[in-house]
This record gives C-alpha cells, sequence and structure tokens, in this order.
C-alpha cells in the first residue's frame, strides 16, 4: 500500500511538472519565473497540512495518551518542516527577479521564518526528552501552542500591510487565476499532498519500530 | 522580459534534492530498523 502511494506521489509529480512546465502558459506580467509557484503554492499547503496534523494528532494524544497519536504528530511535525523550508527557499529564489530582494521582513516571510523555528524547535525539544511518555506530553503542548501559528501565517496579508500578494486561492474572492495555471497548480498540490501522504506513512512505520527495537 | 529560467531551475533543483535526500534517508532508515529487529531475537 505505501509503495503504490510512492509511486502514485512519483506519477503525480510527473504530471505536475508537465502540467507546470508544459500545460501551463508563460504568465503575462512575471514571465517564467512564476512557475515556481507551482512549487512554492503546493508546498506551504502541504505544510499547512503537516501543522493542522500535529495539532489534531496532539490534541488526540493528550486525550487519549495513545502513543499512535504521538507518532502521527511527530511524523507530520518532520514532514512538514521539510515542506516549510522548501515554501521558503522557493519564495526567497522567486523573490529575487520578482521583488528585487531575496529576503524582506515583510509580515507574510516573517511570520512563515518563526512557524520553521517554532516546528524545528518542536523537533529538537523531542530529540531531547529520553522518556516516551514525557516526551510526547510536552511535545503535544508544543504542538498545540505552535498551531496558532498557522493562521497567523495566512491572514498576515490581510491583517498587516504586506509586500507579499493576498491569498489567491484560499481567500475569501473567486480565485482571479487563469484556468489553465489554475489547474497546473491544482495537479501539483495533489501531487505533493499524495507525497507526504508517502512520507507520513514511512515516517510513522519507522517511529514504530523504533519503539519495538 | 528577462526569462529568468535560471532561477526557476535552482528553486525546483533544489527542492529535488531535498525532497530525494529525505524519501531515501527515510528508506535507509526503515531498512536498518527492520534488520535490526530481525537481527536481535537470534542474540539475545
Amino acid at each position: 500500500m505505501t509503495r503504490a502511494l510512492g509511486w502514485l506521489a512519483v506519477l503525480g509529480l510527473v504530471v505536475g511538472l508537465a502540467a507546470g512546465f508544459g500545460y501551463a502558459p508563460r504568465e503575462a506580467v512575471q514571465g517564467n519565473v512564476q512557475r515556481i509557484m507551482y512549487l512554492h503554492v503546493p508546498a506551504v499547503l502541504t505544510a499547512y497540512l503537516a501543522f493542522v496534523l500535529v495539532l489534531l494528532g496532539s490534541i488526540a494524544y493528550l486525550a487519549t495518551r495513545r502513543p499512535g497519536w504521538d507518532r502521527l504528530a511527530a511524523a507530520a511535525g518532520e514532514i512538514g518542516v521539510l515542506f516549510t523550508g522548501l515554501t521558503i527557499v522557493s519564495g526567497s529564489i522567486w523573490g529575487k527577479p520578482t521583488w528585487g530582494t531575496w529576503w524582506t521582513w515583510d509580515a507574510r516571510l516573517t511570520s512563515t521564518a518563526v512557524l520553521f523555528c517554532v516546528y524545528v524547535g518542536y523537533l529538537l525539544l523531542r530529540s531531547l526528552i529520553e522518556d516516551p511518555e514525557a516526551r510526547a506530553r510536552y511535545a503535544a503542548v508544543v504542538g498545540i501552542v505552535g498551531a496558532v501559528n498557522i493562521p497567523i501565517v495566512h491572514f498576515s496579508v490581510k491583517w498587516w500591510r504586506a509586500l507579499h500578494q493576498p491569498s489567491t486561492i484560499l481567500g475569501p474572492e473567486r480565485s482571479p487565476i487563469d484556468p489553465a495555471i489554475g489547474l497546473a497548480l491544482f495537479v501539483n498540490w495533489v501531487a505533493f499532498t499524495l507525497l507526504f501522504a508517502y512520507f507520513l506513512s514511512r515516517r510513522m512505520e519507522i517511529a514504530r519500530l523504533e519503539e519495538q527495537t | 522580459m528577462p526569462s529568468n529560467w535560471g532561477y526557476v531551475f535552482a528553486a525546483y533543483g533544489i527542492a529535488a534534492v531535498a525532497l530525494v535526500f529525505y524519501w531515501r534517508h527515510l528508506a535507509r532508515r526503515t531498512r536498518a530498523l527492520a534488520t535490526r529487529r530481525a537481527v536481535k531475537p537470534r542474540a539475545a
């Protein structure tokens, strides 16, 4: 099942690349550099999904004390950090030709950097505590408190004056995106979600094996 | 408007390296744990 999910993710990524580089047109204002969005946007949506799972796993662990929920939170946290890192790096590379700078202390960028640091801290905390029960309990608290940052990142472009553009996919208004660009984004989002599901399954299996050995 | 392909390939290249590295890290870790688990009962 996990292996099939992996191959499905690879297929999705290949179709996503074809959609982003072949099907989707060259964006009229930004040119080819806009194609980084087929990586940047699915990466951040996947990171959101991962951190929501950390939140749910943490709440469920504190409520039930079942180690499976802690394994889910730990696995999702690690993968969420990976995808947040990809979001920051790809956004920075996009920003240089578009904004003229690799980095600026804009509300969206800063809150995303804080989100990254919070979950790196979450993973560090997990690595520092040896007792499994105490580790799961403390990590669950950080996993719940850290999730406060998710809406701050998402709504930062509305709450503060920001250089980063407002949400065009998860925004309240109908998306102004060209249908071909929207479809390429959707295909890549599905591919990244499949890849996330594959990574999550493998990472949870590792956590289960670690507990047994 | 400049083509900026260099930035596009850099972004996708870094992402590909990171994702493949993590994929291989998970595969190696799973194999190592599975081997350790298989060896453990015989050693005991």
